[in-house]
Order: C-alpha cells, then sequence, then structure tokens
C-alpha cells in the first residue's frame, strides 16, 4: 500500500528526513511519532505529494509518487483523505458545502453527493450541524467535520498529522476512536503525533522519527 | 453541468463579497477603456469625414481654346473608356462664365471689362472610389495632360496628401494609446485578482488539498477578471456615449466642424460589441497573469 526506499528530504541541506524505510500494508492503522521536528509532517507531505523527496522512492498504491506529474496529483488525492491539526475548512461555506467539496471538485451529481454527505456526516456524528459555517462550531465539532471530509470519498489511506493537536483529552480520545472505527471498515490510517495517550489508546504499530531518522518500528498490544 | 454551475457561483460570489475592489476594478477598466474609446471615436468620424471629403475629389481638365466639338465629343468618349473616371460633365465657355456670374456676383464686372469669353472650356471628372489616392490621381492627371486638345488639368494635390498624413497620424496614435491603456488595464485587473488570491491563499490551498485540479481552482477567477472586463468595457461605453452626446451639444447640431456637414456619429453596434469583448479580454488577460505569477510563486 505505502512503500518508502531509501527517502531523504533536506531543506537548507539540513535533513527533515534521512534513509527512512517503511512498509506499510493495506488495512493497517500507523501511528508516526517522534519530538518536534522529528520529520513526522515531512513524511506526510511526501505521501500526499505536497513535498517531493530528494532521495529514494515512494509508491504509493504501487504509483511511484516521486515521480508524479504535478497534472496527476489532484487525482491521487482523491484517493487520500487528509486530516490536519488546524481542520483547513473554508470558513464561508457551512458544514454541507465544506464536506462535499471533495464530491463536487470531481464532478459528482448532486444526489450521490447529498447521500455520501449525508452519510460521512453521521458516521461522524454532526449531521444536526450541517447548515452551520464551521467557525461557529466547537474545535471537536469541526475535526469531525474534517474528518468527515476526508472519509465523504471513500478514500484507500487516510492521512492524519496531529489530528488531536487542538484537542483537550476527552475530546482527543473520541477523536481516536473515530479514526479506530474507519480502519475497522478497511481504510488504512496513519496519524502522526507526539502524544503518547493517543499510542496507548490505539496500541497498534507504533512508528518513531528522531531527527529524520526511523528509529523504530513496533507492534503495541495487538 | 454542475462545475460549471459552481465555478460560475464562486465567479460571481467573489464578485459580490469584493465588493470594494470589484468597483475598483470596474472603474479603472472603463476609465482606460475610455480612454481609448475618445481616440477610437476621433478616428472613425474623421475617416468618415475623410471619405465623405474625398467624395468630392474632382479632377478638371481645361481644353485648348476654340476646339472644334468634333473633337471635343472625341475626347469625350476617350474619357468614358477612362477605369478611374466614375462621371465626367462638359463645361462650355458659356457655362463656365454663368457658373462664375453665380458663384461669384460681385466680380461679374470683371469679365464685362475683356470682351471675349476669357474662360476655356472643360471636362469635370469625379474619380471612381478606388481612385481617389493621391498617387492614382497624379497618375490619372499624368496620363491626360498629353492627350491633344487637354490645354491643362488641375487638381488638388496637397490636400488629398495632406489628409491621408492626418488619418495616418490620428491612427498611429489610436494605435499607441490603446497599447498603453490596455497593458495599464491588464496590469490593474492583475493586482486586483492577485490580491484576491493572495487573500484567498488558504482556502486555494485547501482546494488543492482536496484534489481539486488546477484548472477548477483557476477558471472562477479567470471567470473573474472576464466579468469585471467586461462589466468595465459596459461603463466606458456609458461614459463614452454622455460625453459623445455632450459634445455634440457643445457643437450645435448637427455637428460642423471645419464646414464639414456630415453629424458626427457613435460608435456602430459592432464597434461597441468589441468595447465590450476587448474589455472581457483585458479582464481575461489581467487574472490569467496574476494567476500564472501566483503559481510560479507556489512551486
Ligand atoms: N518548509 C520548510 N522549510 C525549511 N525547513 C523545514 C520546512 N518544513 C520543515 N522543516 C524542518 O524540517 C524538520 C522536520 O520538520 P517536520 O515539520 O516534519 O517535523 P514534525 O515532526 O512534524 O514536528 P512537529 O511535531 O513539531 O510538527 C524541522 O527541523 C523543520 O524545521
Ligand atoms: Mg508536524
Amino acid at each position: 500500500m505505502i512503500q518508502l526506499f531509501h527517502v531523504s528530504k533536506y531543506y537548507d541541506r539540513r535533513p527533515a528526513l534521512s534513509d527512512v524505510n517503511l512498509q506499510i500494508a493495506k488495512g493497517e492503522f500507523v501511528l508516526l511519532m517522534g519530538p518536534s521536528g522529528a520529520g513526522k509532517t515531512t513524511l506526510l507531505k511526501l505521501l500526499f505529494c505536497a513535498e517531493s523527496p530528494d532521495q529514494g522512492q515512494i509508491l504509493v498504491q504501487n504509483r511511484n509518487v516521486a515521480r508524479l506529474r504535478r497534472s496527476d496529483v489532484p487525482y491521487l488525492r482523491r484517493s487520500m483523505g487528509m486530516v490536519f491539526q488546524d481542520f483547513r475548512l473554508l470558513p464561508k461555506k457551512n458544514v454541507f458545502e465544506n464536506v462535499a467539496l471533495p464530491l463536487v471538485v470531481q464532478g459528482a451529481s448532486a444526489f450521490e453527493t447529498k447521500r455520501k454527505v449525508t452519510e460521512a456526516l453521521k458516521a461522524v456524528g454532526v449531521e444536526h450541524r450541517k447548515d452551520s459555517r464551521p467557525t461557529t462550531l466547537s474545535a471537536g465539532e469541526q475535526q469531525r467535520v474534517s474528518i468527515a471530509r476526508a472519509i465523504v470519498n471513500g478514500p484507500i489511506i487516510l492521512l492524519a498529522d496531529e489530528p488531536t493537536g487542538n484537542l483537550d483529552p476527552e475530546l482527543a480520545g473520541e477523536i481516536i476512536e473515530l479514526f479506530k472505527a474507519i480502519n475497522a471498515r478497511g481504510t488504512t490510517v496513519m496519524v502522526a503525533t507526539h502524544n503518547r495517550q493517543v499510542a496507548d489508546q490505539v496500541s497498534r504499530r507504533v512508528v518513531t522519527l528522531n531527527q529524520g531518522k526511523l528509529v523504530s518500528d513496533e507492534g503495541v498490544g495487538q | 453541468m454542475r462545475v460549471v454551475a459552481y465555478l460560475v457561483r464562486e465567479a460571481f460570489s467573489n464578485i459580490r463579497i469584493n465588493r470594494t475592489t470589484t468597483l475598483i476594478a470596474v472603474a479603472t477598466t472603463a476609465f482606460t477603456l475610455a480612454c481609448f474609446g475618445v481616440f477610437l471615436l476621433l478616428y472613425l468620424n474623421l475617416r468618415g469625414v475623410i471619405s465623405s471629403l474625398q467624395d468630392d475629389i474632382q479632377v478638371v481638365l481645361y481644353l485648348d481654346d476654340g476646339l472644334p466639338a468634333q473633337q471635343v465629343s472625341d475626347l469625350q468618349q476617350r474619357l468614358k473608356t477612362e477605369p478611374g473616371i466614375a462621371s465626367l460633365a462638359y463645361v462650355s465657355k458659356d457655362q463656365a462664365v454663368a457658373d462664375f456670374r453665380a458663384q461669384f456676383p460681385s466680380e461679374a464686372h470683371l469679365l464685362q471689362g475683356l470682351g471675349e469669353n476669357p474662360l476655356p472650356a472643360s471636362f469635370v471628372v469625379t474619380l471612381g472610389p478606388r481612385f481617389r489616392s493621391s498617387e492614382s490621381i497624379k497618375r490619372l492627371a499624368d496620363r491626360m495632360k498629353d492627350i491633344p486638345g487637354v490645354a491643362q488639368i488641375q487638381y488638388s494635390r496637397e490636400w488629398v496628401e495632406n489628409l491621408a498624413t492626418v488619418i495616418g497620424y490620428v491612427e498611429l496614435a489610436a494605435i499607441a494609446v490603446g497599447a498603453i491603456l490596455s497593458a495599464a488595464s491588464v496590469t490593474i485587473i492583475a493586482s486586483i485578482i492577485r490580491l484576491t488570491l493572495y487573500a484567498r491563499r488558504d482556502e486555494i490551498e485547501i482546494m488543492h488539498l482536496i484534489g481539486a485540479t488546477g484548472a477548477f481552482i483557476r477558471i472562477p477567477y479567470l471567470l473573474e477578471g472576464a466579468v469585471l472586463g467586461a462589466l468595465g468595457g459596459l461603463l466606458s461605453l456609458a461614459l463614452l456615449r454622455g460625453g459623445f452626446e455632450f459634445f455634440k451639444l457643445q457643437l450645435g447640431a448637427p455637428g460642423r466642424l471645419l464646414g464639414i456637414s456630415s453629424g458626427f456619429s457613435f460608435f456602430p453596434d459592432h464597434i461597441s460589441l468589441l468595447m465590450v469583448l476587448v474589455g472581457l479580454l483585458l479582464g481575461f488577460t489581467g487574472s490569467g497573469v496574476s494567476l500564472l505569477r501566483f503559481g510560479r510563486a507556489k512551486a
């Protein structure tokens, strides 16, 4: 599903990632951990083609994303869902429109859009707020909306960068449960975090980075 | 179909949300287009005037005094076969005197003192539309001056040439002004769209992240530019029309300037439409320019 071979990425000649090798199988739930500046965000950015590696190869669903043409990037992203610490919702559109956006850009029909958006909103439990502006929602609700947007397309991979960073522990726990439920339906999930509590709650595979190097890769619990 | 509706809605909601910048964009485009429009109006009207003046261009062939009637009619036959000549009028000696009396009644006594009629007979030649340039008049005159019986040829060469020069200058000025002002409105629209892009860079990034193609993201901005430009074009037409009516009023209808009797006219419909289209194109280009720059800055 996701394979990294000797991947390095430099910013101003300083390595953000150096010689990372990683294989993730379909349906796995992987936590990406490590201290601030370890390279977690950089690794995720390489996976959704916001950055390209300076060395090494990256295969996502058997496609070499390191060599992807810029015009092909949108199509790769349509098979992925992305969740961020700061939610990244469009403030001028309501919840329904925000969640519908990945379908609209693909030209989905109104009927299909309504069905899928309603389903996604139900799955994350914010269906009752579908006509609200994101700014009128609590942080936890906003993150749920952004997760609904990430899964509305039925993605094969879900990438999340510090999804609980702006939430208190209780809300964070609820969000992690959502990810587990999404994973249980077959989606490969990769969550970057430096929150130990999350790791304890998930108790799955944990990949740890430090100063750009992969320092440990272990199954927890299972 | 749904995508198109979405893109159009995005463009118009942008226009509605950024009302002040929209107003500035439309006003500046209108102003620049109106400046150009003044030149265009001047040029088109001048060209109209000139072609009506050229209708009056005549060449007069004065005949040898006492040319026999037979030779006059031979000459007339010969002139009728000339390709550049549209019409031909014979003015006899007597007719010439009558014309002179009619034209200059106060000078009529001058003729009386001379006894015998001193005015020569002549052919007044009107040229076909394609033979009114100064070169073809000269060519025709050169050919005819050697015909036996023709004493002298008269036509106002400088006058014809001056007209051509004037119209050439106006044309040049219109092109130069048009080019400068087009560049100005492209720049203005480009910077306005750039401001919008900058203000919405987070939204644009989000659109990229959820898998929108570059075209999908760009089209609303291109549409926005085109709409702003077209609105500017419309407003410029309104401004020009207002200015034109005011100008006509000042001159006193029907605009008699330099003794020209043909009234001034506003743009014909197809030119008006063209002005709006030019506005649209300028807006579209302005938008495209800033999108290109924005895209490059991001890469
Ligand atoms: N755009 C950039 N330009 C320059 N340096 C960068 C850039 N992005 C990241 N870096 C550097 O690369 C290194 C890894 O950054 P990264 O954001 O991947 O860390 P992280 O593990 O996500 O940290 P955090 O937990 O704080 O989010 C850091 O040293 C950071 O300063
Ligand atoms: Mg990070």
